[in-house]
């Protein structure tokens, strides 16, 4: 057991930290449309050209070669400079579809998408979900028929994250018409100016469109995009929720305890109704530190998991306990900064620059839904962590 | 970097958990008069070299660190074990006279655990030990008991006898500083964390084979979600003892920060997961027999010492990180 940093991991902390403070953008991210797409576009494509994308990615496909450990570094030292928030419409192609297609792309596929994905010049994002298939995917519909080489697709998908401005598509299919739930799949990359395809976008609770419906009728895919094998999609599709649920949300884990700490900060300004300053409550300070032990653990547990997983070159299994630690000390801190705020938290208008606590307060049922709901991640931590005979 | 025990660690580990079952295992506790190490018990300990651990060998120490004291203790808690157990191996520590520190370490000399509580004092270990360990985090002294005036009381945690003191004996020897207090709530922290694992392998493994409506109880969801729960606060704590452990052996800045974050995570996760085990079990889980009770009591009792809730959240709100 050892908490040592290498004198590379040090002298990379170093850079990154010198870099990020002369190079983040001076402008504020906008609150959505094309012309946030473009300013994450506009960021990746900085990051990349300053020889900063694909930290841990492998060297021979575009990446820096880097150990998880300075992925973290990377990470940590993105939130302390107040760095653009990493979920953002580049997050599906570095953090899952890109891992995905290293572990399972062929030679093609990765020569011709990751160049494109580590440079920002493709979006993607994940068709998985339908209207009648979320927490239960493999119920999923959407069919595709071969036809000589290509498949032919029709259906819906439902939920699917920034389709509007995605260049491509991890697109989850039944392949198999007579087959049942997990057999029969088909993991496919989709591109979305395919004709046939239109998306609708599905306002939220955030006031924002981001998330949509596709409907893809008759949407004609080429055999050569199947990652993995035609039919064996349930386990290509495994591997892409393994990198998301595995480190899809490193960049919250590691910015929660700086959150809470501006958090503090703010406590120690704020009045209440009564005149004293909000840190002067013991509810609210109890509940501050509290916090701040959580996300202080949650580091821990970060780094462990990484360190082992450096060693075993295997994400670990803990993926799902960190999304219900990481999500629910989340929402327990937006609710004590609501009571700090008081009334100024009842005032939003979708810009997350403008009102980001109380946007964080909103997000925090994204977070504990999207990517597997939180009773999905118990249900997963039940079967797969402690052994407990099955629910179904 | 490396948050996990490895080669040495895991032996270690294996040969505290290896004896702590056979020598001190948590069923002693249904038995009359199991409350305290016994003197058997203590020499056998002290034979082994467990008090020692973080003692350095040019004090008569295994000259290990405060991971391996981790461990240890770890192991410790997965039995219930008493605290004089703790107060034995921090005395090993903090003890300047050589002759005195040695027969702490060889267990032939008994030492009890005391904290002070208002104007008086509590006293919890065997009426064969006879020095009191009170630890602050200013300073650790030892006082020796024969001509203290004690007074027996009932003690709800069975893993321990409690006795009170209005005024004590001037102390014979300590040292000044935080080391003792931060290997105090290293010990307890850890302590925390292997019971709140016992419990939940408790539960886990009666989940599986209880059955009601046809059914084994871990197949409802009310059941898994908790268990579920229960687990991410262990791993929570557990990542985080682990974390304070290595950045006590390495003299980090921050290490008292990270100590105390481990501490209020193991409060936590030592009570719920107790609280989870006794619910979960049902009817059983009530009845004296039961080990669930024990943990629970034991919780209340490590969750006080050295940290209790309220003193380590003062302190973490103002707590700042190094890298
Ligand atoms: C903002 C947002 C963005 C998203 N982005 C994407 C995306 O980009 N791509 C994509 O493919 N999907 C995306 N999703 C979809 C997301 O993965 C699903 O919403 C999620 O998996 C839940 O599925 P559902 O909405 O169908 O809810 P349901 O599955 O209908 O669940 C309803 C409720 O029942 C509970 N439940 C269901 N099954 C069980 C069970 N076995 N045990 C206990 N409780 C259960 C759920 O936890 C939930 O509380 C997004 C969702 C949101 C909200």
């Amino acid at each position: 057991m050892d908490l040592r940093y290498s004198d590379a991991d040090r002298e990379f902390r170093a850079r990154a930290r010198d870099w990020l403070a002369g190079n983040i953008p001076n402008s504020r991210r906008p609150p959505g449309g094309s012309a946030a797409a473009q300013f994450d576009r506009d960021w990746q494509r900085k990051l990349h050209d300053h020889g900063w994308a694909g930290i841990a990615w492998p060297k021979e496909y575009g990446g820096l070669g880097l150990t998880g450990l300075q992925q973290v570094i990377w990470y940590e030292e993105l939130a302390r400079a107040g760095a653009p928030h990493h979920i953002n419409t580049t997050y599906v192609a570095l953090m899952h579809a890109g891992p995905t297609l290293i572990a399972r792309g062929t030679e093609q596929h990765k020569a011709f998408h990751l160049p494109r994905i580590l440079s920002g010049e493709a979006l993607w994002c994940q068709g998985f979900s339908e209207p009648n298939a979320g927490s239960d995917l493999a119920a999923l519909r959407t069919r595709g028929e071969i036809d000589g080489d290509h498949i032919v697709v029709t259906g819906s998908k439902m939920w699917t994250t920034d389709a509007q401005y995605a260049d491509y598509q991890e697109l989850l299919i039944r392949t198999d018409p007579q087959s049942q739930r997990h057999k029969g799949l088909t993991w496919l990359i989709c591109d979305m100016r395919s004709p046939g395809i239109e998306v609708t976008p599905i306002r939220t609770m955030l006031q924002d469109e981001h998330v949509n419906s596709v409907f893809y009728d008759e949407v004609r895919i080429p055999i050569g995009n199947v990652v993995g094998e035609i039919g064996q999609g349930w386990s290509t599709a495994l591997a892409t929720l393994s990198f998301e649920r595995g480190l899809g949300f490193i960049g919250d884990q590691l910015e929660l305890y700086e959150r809470v700490c501006r958090a503090i900060d703010l406590a120690g300004k704020v009045r209440l109704e009564d005149g004293r300053r909000a840190i002067e409550d013991d509810g609210i300070a109890q509940r501050l530190a509290a916090l701040k032990a959580d996300t202080i653990a949650i580091r821990a547990m970060t780094l462990a998991d990484i360190a082992e997983s450096d060693r075993t070159g295997m994400p670990g299994p803990k993926g799902s306990m960190m999304k219900l630690l990481v999500t629910t000390t989340h929402k327990a801190l937006s609710e004590v900064v609501g009571d700090i705020m008081g009334w100024s938290f009842l005032e939003f208008d979708g810009d997350r620059s403008n009102n980001p606590w109380t946007y964080e307060y909103l997000w925090s049922w994204v977070f504990s839904i999207a990517g597997g709901t939180n009773e999905i991640q118990r249900e997963i931590t039940a079967d797969r962590v402690l052994g407990l005979p099955k629910a179904r | 970097m490396y948050l996990a025990p490895e080669g040495d660690e895991i032996e270690i580990a294996d040969a505290a958990a290896d004896f702590l079952a056979q020598k001190m295992p948590i069923d002693r506790l249904h038995k009359p008069g199991a409350a305290d190490m016994s003197e058997t018990l203590r020499e056998l300990l002290g034979e082994m070299g467990w008090f020692g651990l973080a003692v350095p060998a040019e004090r008569g120490g295994s000259g290990l660190s405060p991971v391996e004291h981790a461990l240890f203790f770890r192991e410790v808690g997965r039995q219930c074990g008493p605290v004089d157990l703790l107060a034995q191996a921090l005395a090993a520590n903090a003890a300047q006279d050589t002759g005195l520190r040695q027969s702490i370490i060889s267990g032939s000399r008994g030492v009890a655990l005391m904290v002070a509580d208002g104007d008086g004092y509590r006293l919890f270990g065997s009426d064969h030990a006879d020095l009191a360990l009170i630890v602050t985090r200013e300073r650790a002294q030892l006082h020796p008991l024969e001509q203290a005036a004690l007074e027996s009381r009932a003690a709800l945690d069975p893993a321990n006898s409690l006795r009170v003191a209005d005024a004590l004996p001037d102390a014979v020897d300590g040292t000044s500083g935080e080391t003792i207090w931060r290997l105090g709530e290293l010990g307890a922290a850890a302590m925390l964390v292997g019971l709140a694992e016992a419990a939940l392998d408790l539960i886990v493994e009666y989940a599986k084979v209880r059955e009601a409506f046809g059914r084994p109880i871990g197949a409802y969801q009310a059941v898994r979600h908790t268990c579920a729960d229960m687990a991410v606060r262990i791993e929570a704590a557990r990542s985080q003892l682990w974390f304070a452990a290595a950045a006590l052996k390495e003299g980090r800045g921050d290490a008292g920060a990270h100590l105390d974050a481990a501490k209020h995570l193991a409060n936590e996760a030592g009570m719920a997961c107790a609280d989870s085990n006794i619910q979960l079990h049902g009817g059983i889980g009530v009845s004296e027999e039961h080990d669930a009770h024990l943990l629970l009591k034991h919780a209340m009792l490590l969750s006080r010492l050295f940290g209790s809730k309220r003193s380590l959240l003062a302190r973490l709100l103002e707590a700042r990180l190094e890298d």
